[in-house]
């Protein structure tokens, strides 16, 4: 062994070590308690453990609330992410306008939401969307819209949630908006204008190709985000009302920890690891169209 | 409020804490123990409260206690990951229903001395006995009754409301008459304890075939399920969510609502928020039955102590002084909550006019199904229940849905009990 | 042509009072977090929606921070520990993080070593495993290691710092080889040469991690929920997430209990905005 081969070693076992302990041993592991009953009799007696095989999968295609929860999660996906990337990119395209100043200020505080805790913003939220005293519906009936009652109704509660969440991520792709859309070239645009193109024109013809693989990216890695929603229901609505934000990350919690059904609750992190592996594999899909990676 | 107690009681207390730190003294060859505090976890108004019947209690025994008090919703994960992880708390209250799954996997104690659960209400050791020994102590029972406003029935004509269904729901009909724009019962879609009171008064079993199978499509819960559903149906109370009623309590005092059925931690709100509803205007009665009251179930919290504790002698001298009479008295004074033990009903404070229904159900108690899937099914069983009110469902549908959640809930347990590993 | 001027000028002050309002919009939920906190109680539940406090008061701080007797009885919600906790784990994680990266991702970047390649690749496809999926099977684990409940357990799962190794590979490669192959020839040990040479390029970037580590490790949620059971041991946000179910309609309360959650790592991130700014955009190093 060179010496830089025992320095590597020694720099990288360790994390290596780690990672293999709290991150690759506990996902195969996750494979072996999903084909178990492991449940709270487990817990009790060992013996009282059994093989069931894919048992646990097809006793969630048949639980109501597991549906209830995927079909809530891609809800929050497909009106989330148009949303997020949206206000992204609508606030990226406003800091990117020439004629304003000081854009190093603007871009710290629109993205102070994201550094902060999500436990603590999603209890100030709480009180931002009650339905009586609620800064929100103030602000609605002022220009004569009736209260909302944001948690409490089952159909505005995914909503609800979804302004909170897109307040607090929206600075994140903005940032990375904000530096593709200074890479537009700007020969180009001049050209456009030149050539008279109204402003929607080269937004279309021009901001929009350029920065397409960017927005496109960051719109896949947000359905990975989506998919992995659980604080902001465990804190304003316990997956109220009428389970309308159980999220597939929040059932499994409560099917895992709340009533200690380790089985059947690896069978949906199982499940869930496949969605995000197919979102990923989406997004390295269209990173090598694009020649990156 | 009230920390001053009147002299009797204090004198209760005080004998109880004299035998409890009597027994401790028979032990005192045990060395100084851990100077750290005993530490008891509560839920809710019961872990709020509790620091305040400590200070007698650390007197009279030099014992220091630190009361954790859970979030009620999520207090189950949080008792069982103490376990899992070796932190149980020395001392902590559980609701009868959990008693069993939590001797099961050994996290509490057995019973030390047979005194503790004597002279309770008849029926509330059967919920915490497991595998033939009593694990925990009951501490209080909470049965539901009706709260009703006085000054709306009266309007109708009525004193106080009928206790038998078919004039329950006529009542209900009559108030709508008068007042078509509110409601009349106040039972949200997302609480379970009405469904099941109804149902324990009509005599359902809930579950058969030894508790392996949901049994919910019986006449009796038949019964009970079509009579819940048709005072929606009737629009006598209205297919919402406690969070949309956001304030319940505002909504009854407010008038929205004639009829409010409730636990008695009822109590404790009327007397808090007085300002809201005075005392005159509204009044208590027993659940309506099928033909007048009958029995029903009535959650109740008791007081187990940790198998892992290293200071059980002392646990068990705490659990002793709060399931006492004088604690007990105490608390119904602090949170309304009302005594599992038979003597301390003998005390003046307990011949309160609006205690009177309470007692009367607590001596006609039903016991629930005694498995650890109960909390989880009647979760369920309430989801599917507001599925029909909803008209998602028709009656026959929902039961059959009731018995198929119910099965696979259980489909562990009736393996188990199939193998003869568990009875 | 007159015209021009004036019309640039408009665009100019809607394009920056665009900026402006939508900023203000967005801080507004943070700034009435701060007022609400510091209104006697009750004052926020009316309506319209008070935003500036009748009288300042530090009622709610005093009760949410400090132990209080009342009627011979202790209450206390235990915020003060929280927060030491949320500080001594961040720190901790922080720095066992850095120091089981840092090196790893120079290793990766600089060093030759058999099976560097491959454990790269294995490196990446890691990064798609949710840690979500690890959760179950780790609890088990730590319950046989007697973790659960201890900050050990909370702090080890947070070093599995992959994206980080990838990070301070990717800034490590823009160091020239030529610098560390010469100070090779001068016969300075592989240490020194991570230490003295490459360690004071790559700072800015440490920097830059450790502030995603402190926030990452700050705001983590669901796994500090998951293995802390006693009080005495919960990080801000698992108190915060607590309280909040019992005390939902006492808002001034929960605000105070919100400024005190966001209110160190958001002037954290302030003061190192511009580190924290330079890493989200793929920092690298000039060497």
């Amino acid at each position: 062994m060179t010496r830089q081969e025992r320095t590597a070693w020694t720099f990288t076992a360790p994390v290596l070590a780690i990672i293999a302990f709290v991150l690759i041993l506990p996902t195969l592991l996750a494979l072996a308690l999903s084909v178990t009953d492991y449940s709270v009799y487990a817990l009790a007696d060992w013996a009282n453990l059994r093989f069931i095989g894919l048992g646990n999968f097809t006793t969630l295609l048949t639980t109501p609330l597991f549906w209830r929860a995927l079909g809530n999660t891609a809800l929050f996906s497909v009106v989330g992410v148009p949303m997020a990337i949206g206000a992204s990119l609508l606030a990226a395209l406003l800091l990117n306008d020439a004629t304003v100043r000081w854009k190093p200020l603007w871009r710290v505080a629109l993205f102070a939401p994201y550094v902060t805790s999500v436990v603590a913003t999603a209890t100030v939220w709480q009180f931002l969307l009650n339905t009586r005293y609620g800064l929100l519906n103030y602000g609605l009936s002022l220009v004569g819209i009736g209260p909302v009652d944001w948690l409490g109704d089952p159909r505005a509660s995914i909503p609800a949630i979804l302004i909170f969440v897109t307040w607090k991520i929206f600075g994140y792709n903005m940032i990375v908006f904000t530096a593709a859309l200074s890479a537009v070239p700007q020969d180009l645009m001049e050209a456009a204008r030149l050539d008279g193109a109204s402003r929607l024109g080269r937004f279309r013809h021009v901001t929009l190709p350029a920065i397409g693989p960017t927005l496109l990216l960051a719109a896949v890695m947000s359905v990975a985000g989506f998919l992995q929603l659980f604080a902001e229901p465990y804190v304003m609505t316990q997956g109220g009302p009428a389970q309308s934000t159980v999220t597939v990350l929040y059932f499994m919690f409560d099917e895992g920890f709340k009533w200690w059904n380790l089985g059947q609750a690896s069978a949906v992190a199982l499940i869930l690891f496949v969605l995000i592996l197919a979102v990923t594999l989406v997004q390295a899909r269209i990173g090598r169209r694009y020649e990156w990676l | 409020m009230g920390q001053a107690a009147s002299p009797p009681d204090q004198g209760l207390t005080r004998r109880g804490l004299l035998a409890g730190s009597a027994a401790l003294l028979a032990s005192a060859c045990a060395p100084r123990r851990n100077p750290a505090a005993l530490r008891l976890w509560a839920m809710s108004y019961e872990g709020d409260y509790s620091p305040h019947l400590m200070p007698p209690f650390t007197r009279a025994t030099g014992i220091d206690v630190e009361v954790q008090s859970l979030p009620w919703t999520a207090s189950h994960e949080k008792l069982l990951t103490a376990f899992a992880g070796d932190a149980m708390p020395d001392v902590m209250m559980l609701p009868a229903g959990w008693v069993g799954e939590f001797a099961m996997v050994g996290a509490i104690a057995p019973v030390c001395d047979p005194a503790l659960v004597t002279g309770l209400f008849p029926g509330l050791t059967e919920a915490t006995r497991y595998g033939g020994r009593d694990h925990a102590v009951p501490w209080s029972v909470a049965p539901q009754a009706q709260f009703y406003r006085r000054d709306l029935l009266a309007a109708a004509g009525y004193d106080g409301p009928p206790l038998d269904w078919a004039g329950w729901r006529h009542m209900g009909r009559e108030l709508k008459r008068r007042r078509p724009g509110e409601w009349v019962f106040l039972m949200p879609l997302n609480w379970w304890d009405a469904l099941f009171t109804f149902a324990g008064q009509a005599g359902a079993k809930l579950l058969r075939d030894r508790n392996t199978r949901g049994d919910f499509a019986s006449p009796e819960f038949a019964a009970a399920l079509d009579f819940y559903a048709s005072l929606y149906a009737d629009r006598l109370a209205p297919p919402m969510l406690s969070t949309e009623l956001q304030d319940p309590f505002a909504a009854f005092a407010q008038g929205a609502f004639a009829i409010y059925p409730r636990s008695p931690a009822m109590l404790l709100d009327l007397r808090r928020r007085a300002a809201e509803i005075a005392p005159d205007r509204w009044g208590v009665a027993r659940m309506p039955g099928p033909r007048g009251p009958a029995p029903a179930g009535g959650i109740s919290a008791t007081l187990a102590v940790a198998a892992t504790s290293p200071r059980a002698h002392e646990a068990w001298t705490l659990v002793r002084y709060m399931t006492g009479v004088g604690a007990e008295l105490e608390f119904q004074r602090l949170i309304g909550s009302l005594p599992a033990r038979q003597s301390a009903w003998a005390a003046p404070q307990m011949q309160a006019p609006v205690l009177r229904p309470f007692r009367s159900q607590m001596t006609e108690l039903v016991t629930e199904p005694n498995v650890i899937e109960w909390e989880r099914i009647r979760i369920e069983v309430q989801l599917v229940a507001e599925r029909l009110v909803r008209g998602d469902l028709t009656s026959a549908q929902a039961m059959a849905t009731m018995n198929t959640r119910a099965d696979a809930i259980l489909a562990k347990r009736r393996a188990l009990v199939d193998a003869g590993r568990i009875a | 042509m007159a015209v021009t001027v004036p019309r640039a000028r408009i665009r100019a002050i809607l394009a920056n009072a665009a900026v402006a309002a939508v900023t203000l919009l967005t801080l507004l939920p943070l700034a009435w977090m701060v007022t609400v906190s510091f209104m006697p109680r009750g004052e926020a539940n009316h309506f319209p929606p008070p935003f500036w406090p009748s009288r300042w008061s530090w009622e709610n701080y005093h009760e949410l921070l400090v132990r209080r007797l009342i009627d011979g009885a202790w209450f206390d919600y235990r915020m003060v520990p929280a927060l030491w906790n949320s500080l001594g784990i961040a720190a901790l994680s922080t720095l066992f993080g850095l120091l089981l990266t840092v090196p790893a991702g120079y290793a990766f970047a600089k060093l030759r070593f058999t099976g560097r390649e491959r454990l790269l690749r294995l490196l990446i496809v890691s990064l798609i495993v949710p840690g979500q999926v690890a959760m179950l099977p780790l609890f088990l684990i730590f319950k046989e290691l007697g973790l659960v409940n201890s900050y050990a357990g909370v702090i080890l799962p947070s070093l599995a710092g992959i994206f980080a190794i990838l990070f301070v590979r990717q800034a490590t490669l823009g160091i020239p080889d030529e610098m560390l192959d010469a100070a090779r020839l001068d016969g300075a040990s592989e240490a020194r040469i991570f230490g003295s040479i490459v360690l004071p390029l790559l700072a800015p970037i440490v920097v830059t991690l450790a502030l995603f580590m402190f926030l990452g490790s700050w705001n983590d949620f669901l796994w500090p929920l998951i293995i802390l059971s006693d009080q005495h041991r919960y990080t801000l946000p698992v108190a915060v997430a607590a309280i909040g179910r019992e005390h939902a309609a006492d808002g001034e309360l929960m605000m105070a209990a919100a400024v005190v959650t966001t209110l160190p790592v958001l002037a954290l991130f302030l003061a190192l905005q511009r580190f924290y700014m330079n890493g989200l955009l793929g920092g690298s190093v000039k060497g």
